[in-house]
């Protein structure tokens, strides 16, 4: 297995885009979370708030680049050919890049972290401090815990690499995601609604709808947070299963 | 290591791509695998390494290539002169690869410098010459110095100095021991590359054997004579029950003769010959005759200006 992490590792910072989209992240992720304070200052910021910026659909988005990557640039290029030449079992691959774009992920939500504390530090404390109300991307009275925001990092980027691996197209893997947070599933839910009340809830069973209700801990989030796991976790299964059933 | 290809087949859908192919590869030699364009042998190569799902088993001394706790040291495959991240650079390119073997740094920059791409080595590849995408590829197959070498069509774009290089070095790698399969259309360099030859067309095993004894199967050997008078030699050579093609002002081919009986003729009928020369069967021929077939894309015949004139026996000019 170390192998398989070594060249997966190798592979991800040896080209120049994922130092771009990594700084781009951070930087987002900053832009995001602390103009506000800077700029419009409209209430002090809590800290919970600050450090649910990465929990945003559109930092997630960026680091869903790398995701798509983690394929897409090895069947656009062929290179899938040579990796699975050295990895005839597919599984120990699949694995490693599962397990690396997870770490990667974990990483650069901890740099995030860490922009976003240095950037509330230098702010001060009337302006960031932990009895501040705050706006956050949580809309209800619970405030995003950092803990849903490093597991909506990590299964959004799942979900996009595994779009990815079932279409071998990167472009898909990228905006699918994106697509059906902000447009597709809100569109289908609407009108759903208006055909039914009984289709209402439809969202409700759409996996990035229910991501972003789990995330802002609305009021049927632990239901939320398991639809989104099992989109998670369905989709990575078939992808997965023909990513070792397909022709490379 | 000696590599056996078992009863390999594959269907895309009604296409059927590889037919039951079942051949050896043996260390120390070069094998040269050949067939007419779309025959399967990229297929078959990609069967070979667990890239595509089919039937039958390739054994890599016995054991297939998914039983090795480590591949890069059992089999390096070039397949494509392009399969590189175009903005990854050569050393990047290079350093990826070696990384499932802990390849040393030094080792890949002797490879660079083997294929000579020290000078480009750190730049990005997206701009790479078709060459050099293969010395590129050739140099992530040769990384770890594999027991096995795959090559697919790994000539295609390179200069002659570099052709000539390339088959010194296959020979060389082949001589210390290690099995190399390498596919091409340049039949010449084959001939002159190739210890054994695998022949297929339409996914079916044609010849699985040495080239000496795949060129010993040619069906006709030409006599190629030359003369002042070749008018009247080609007419008494077809009323000798000789086939004749006109090869030039002043010379013809006699087909399924020998220079002895040719030069017999000759002398008996008092005609002078300038150049009586005994055409060998080169792996071309014997690849045309086998293949004829077996042409998935068959190609007209060339258009030219004046169609070569054919005597047949028993005809006069």
């Amino acid at each position: 297995m170390i192998p398989a992490l070594r060249y997966e590792w190798r592979r991800l910072f040896s080209i120049r885009s994922t130092w771009i989209i990594s700084v781009l992240y951070l930087a987002l992720v900053g832009v995001v979370g602390l103009l506000p304070i800077f700029v419009a200052s409209p209430a002090a910021q809590s800290w919970e708030g600050l450090f649910s910026t990465p929990g945003n659909v559109l930092n997630a988005m960026i680091l869903s680049v790398i995701a798509a990557q983690t394929f897409g640039h090895e069947y656009r290029y062929g290179v899938i050919r040579l990796t699975l030449s050295e990895f005839p079992a597919r599984e120990k691959i699949l694995i490693a890049k599962t397990l690396i774009l997870s770490t990667y992920v974990v990483a650069m939500t901890l740099l995030a972290w860490a922009v976003l504390g240095a950037g509330g530090l230098i702010a001060g404390s009337e302006k960031v401090n932990s009895e501040a109300s705050g706006f956050t991307i949580s809309e209800s009275q619970n405030s995003t815990q950092m803990w849903q925001v490093l597991a909506f990092g990590i299964g959004y980027c799942i979900f996009a690499m595994s779009i990815t691996m079932l279409s071998r197209n990167l472009a898909l893997g990228v905006t699918l995601p994106l697509l059906l947070a902000t447009i597709l599933e809100p569109l289908v839910g609407a009108l759903l609604g208006i055909i039914s009340d009984w289709f209402e809830p439809a969202t409700k069973y759409m996996p990035l709808s229910s991501a972003q209700a789990w995330i802002v801990n609305a009021p049927d989030w632990p239901q939320a947070g398991l639809v989104f796991a099992a989109w998670v976790v369905g989709i990575y299964f078939l992808a997965s299963f023909f990513f070792i059933k397909r022709d490379a | 290591m000696r590599v056996e290809v078992n009863n390999v087949d594959k269907h895309f859908r009604k296409l059927h791509a590889v037919n039951d192919l079942s051949f050896t590869v043996e260390p120390g030699r070069v094998t040269g695998f050949l067939g007419p364009n779309g025959s399967g042998k990229s297929t078959t190569m990609r069967l070979m390494l667990g890239l595509d799902n089919g039937t039958g088993e390739t054994l890599f001394d016995g054991l297939p290539l998914a039983k090795y706790k480590s591949v890069t040291g059992v089999v390096g495959a070039h397949l494509d002169a392009k399969f590189f991240h175009p903005k990854r650079s050569a050393l990047g390119h290079l350093k990826m690869l070696g990384a499932e073997a802990n390849i040393s740094k030094a080792r890949i920059d002797e490879v660079i410098q083997l294929v000579g791409l020290s000078d480009v080595a750190r730049k990005r590849p997206g701009g790479f010459s078709l060459g050099m995408g293969q010395r590129l590829g050739l140099a992530g197959a040769i990384l770890a110095q594999p027991k096995v070498l795959m090559l697919d069509e790994p000539a295609n774009g390179l200069d002659p100095q570099s052709i000539h290089w390339l088959r010194d070095f296959l020979k060389h790698y082949a001589s210390l021991g290690n099995t190399v399969l390498v596919s091409s259309h340049l039949l010449g360099e084959m001939q002159l590359l190739a210890d054994d030859v695998v022949v297929i067309a339409r996914g079916t095993l044609v010849a699985a054997e040495s080239v000496q004894a795949f060129l010993s199967r040619a069906n006709s050997k030409s006599v190629l004579v030359r003369s002042n008078d070749v008018v009247r030699l080609a007419s008494i050579l077809s009323m000798n029950g000789f086939r004749v093609e006109i090869e030039g002002e002043n010379a013809i081919k006699v087909i399924d003769a020998t220079s002895e009986k040719v030069g017999e003729i000759a002398f008996q009928s008092g005609v002078q010959l300038s150049e009586l020369f005994t055409e060998a069967a080169n792996l071309e021929t014997v690849f045309m005759e086998l293949t004829a077939s077996g042409m998935d894309y068959e190609i007209g015949a060339p258009v030219t200006g004046h169609d070569s004139a054919v005597i047949r026996s028993g005809e006069s000019l």
